[in-house]
């Protein structure tokens, strides 16, 4: 039986608070950390040599998705009731809005340092101390809306440009096309300035902080931004009936993109699974 | 190759190991009992000099109060990637600050991971831009040894895998 992933603005009280517990029980048993380790570990860019797995790449929704899987699977394992819900940042637009509030995520870093000081995940509160971050500092930090130099969420017509791609991603599979669902929903631009940067990566950049950084899985906003990214590739399935995760097949042996990125049919390390097996999950969870 | 070596060692996955990605590098910095079995081979792969010599690409400033330096380490034989192949060493206060290239020839850093910037110096002065008061960059994920890594691993390629995700 397929469980649910609900839009955060519309969670009971009861539902808020079990989702809180049960993430910091995963923080409190040392789960959490090793999840920031692997993201950080995991990020490859697209001018190095290497695999690709997690960003730059075509399976930076499936790798996402089973990773999203796999911190459910830990929540679940605390409160059987439990799954990551959704941040619609096309809706929920201010820091006033959800998820920023004292019941869930917490509100914004204060001006001085950005540590985040509200909620749950506020460092006095004594259950989220940073470990695995890119400084020294000790507590979450945010700054929301970007203080110093501001950026505004994507838009809804932003997010529009992604879904009407007809095709999930277009040779050489990295951060340089300009074509393709994924990339567009990645949102690795060209030229100059804060229009470069859309979608996925625009959030990322809006929240600042810790979401900014390589460890950006240290804010648990992460989890509920990269869940509103995973439904929009349910959403761009449901609109092009039959197209599928590309590449099909792995590029040839001349290929500069040879041994870089994960085929349909590759497993994605770390975990023994294909983009192939990631791209219809409608009996583990469903999206209301 | 100090990574392959690294990344034969400790690796489990047996997927193809290439030089200089955020793979290796953790591994190399998870693991102080082994980097240090294989300081000889670190030194041996390292560029002869760690300072820039005469003519080569340098960068050593104060930049809102923090002391930021670079220059370039290597020109690798991957020129087939155009833009990729250069390599720069750079700190904040004389802590490594981990730079990524992208394949426009862009930098992105770690603590700005979700951009890029022109150069290495363009994204040194942004990871200070970000950085709070008092703030230092860090070594990437200290603690755990090379035995726990390989466990974290082994914990999140568990369960799942046969079964309930397939």
């Amino acid at each position: 039986m397929a469980y649910t992933r609900k839009d955060v603005s519309r969670l009971t009280s009861a539902e808020k608070r079990r989702f809180v517990n049960a993430m910091l029980e995963v923080k409190r048993r040392g789960q959490y950390d090793e999840f920031v380790r692997l993201h950080i570990e995991y990020y490859t860019s697209d001018g190095e040599d290497g695999l690709r797995a997690a960003h730059m790449t075509p399976s930076f929704l499936p790798w996402h998705r089973r990773f999203l899987l796999e911190l459910e699977k830990a929540l679940r394992r605390v409160d059987s009731s439990v799954s990551v819900p959704y941040w619609d940042w096309t809706r929920d637009r201010t820091a006033a809005s959800a998820p920023w509030t004292a019941d869930l995520l917490g509100g914004n870093g204060r001006i001085t340092d950005h540590r985040v000081t509200t909620g749950p995940f506020a460092y006095a509160a004594g259950h989220w101390t940073i470990k695995e971050g890119v400084t020294d500092g000790k507590f979450l930090t945010r700054d929301l809306g970007r203080a110093r130099d501001p950026i505004a969420l994507p838009t809804r017509g932003e997010l529009e440009s992604a879904l009407a791609e007809r095709v999930y991603d277009v040779s050489p599979w990295d951060s340089t096309v300009t074509r393709g669902f994924r990339n567009k929903l990645e949102g690795w631009g060209t030229g100059r300035g804060s229009v470069a940067w859309r979608n996925h990566n625009r959030v990322h950049r809006w929240v600042g902080g810790a979401m900014l950084g390589g460890a950006s899985v240290n804010d648990p906003v992460f989890w509920l931004h990269h869940a509103f990214v995973d439904l929009q590739w349910t959403r761009w399935q449901a609109r092009h009936k039959g197209a599928r995760y590309l590449p099909a097949k792995p590029p040839g042996v001349g290929d500069e993109q040879h041994g870089r990125i994960v085929a349909r049919h590759e497993k994605m390390p770390p975990w023994d699974v294909t983009p192939d097996q990631m791209e219809d999950v409608s009996r583990i969870y469903r999206y209301v | 190759m100090v990574v392959s070596a690294g990344g034969v060692a400790v690796g489990a996955e047996g997927e193809p190991t290439r030089a200089g990605t955020r793979r290796e590098m953790l591994r190399g910095l998870l693991a102080p009992a082994m980097a240090l079995a294989l300081a000889p081979v670190v030194a041996a792969s390292r560029p002869a000099s760690v300072e820039p010599r005469p003519g080569e690409e340098a960068f050593d400033e104060t930049y809102h109060g923090r002391r930021i330096q670079g220059f370039k380490t290597a020109t690798t034989a991957m020129a087939a990637h155009g833009a990729v192949g250069e390599h720069w060493q750079v700190t904040v206060d004389g802590r490594p600050l981990h730079l990524m290239r992208r394949a426009d020839g862009t930098w992105l850093s770690m603590v700005d991971h979700y951009r890029s910037y022109p150069t290495p110096l363009a994204a040194a002065r942004a990871a200070v831009d970000e950085m709070g008061p008092g703030e230092h960059l860090r070594d990437m994920a200290p603690g755990p040894v090379s035995g726990e890594q390989t466990d974290m691993g082994g914990h999140l390629h568990m369960g799942g895998d046969h079964g309930v995700y397939a």
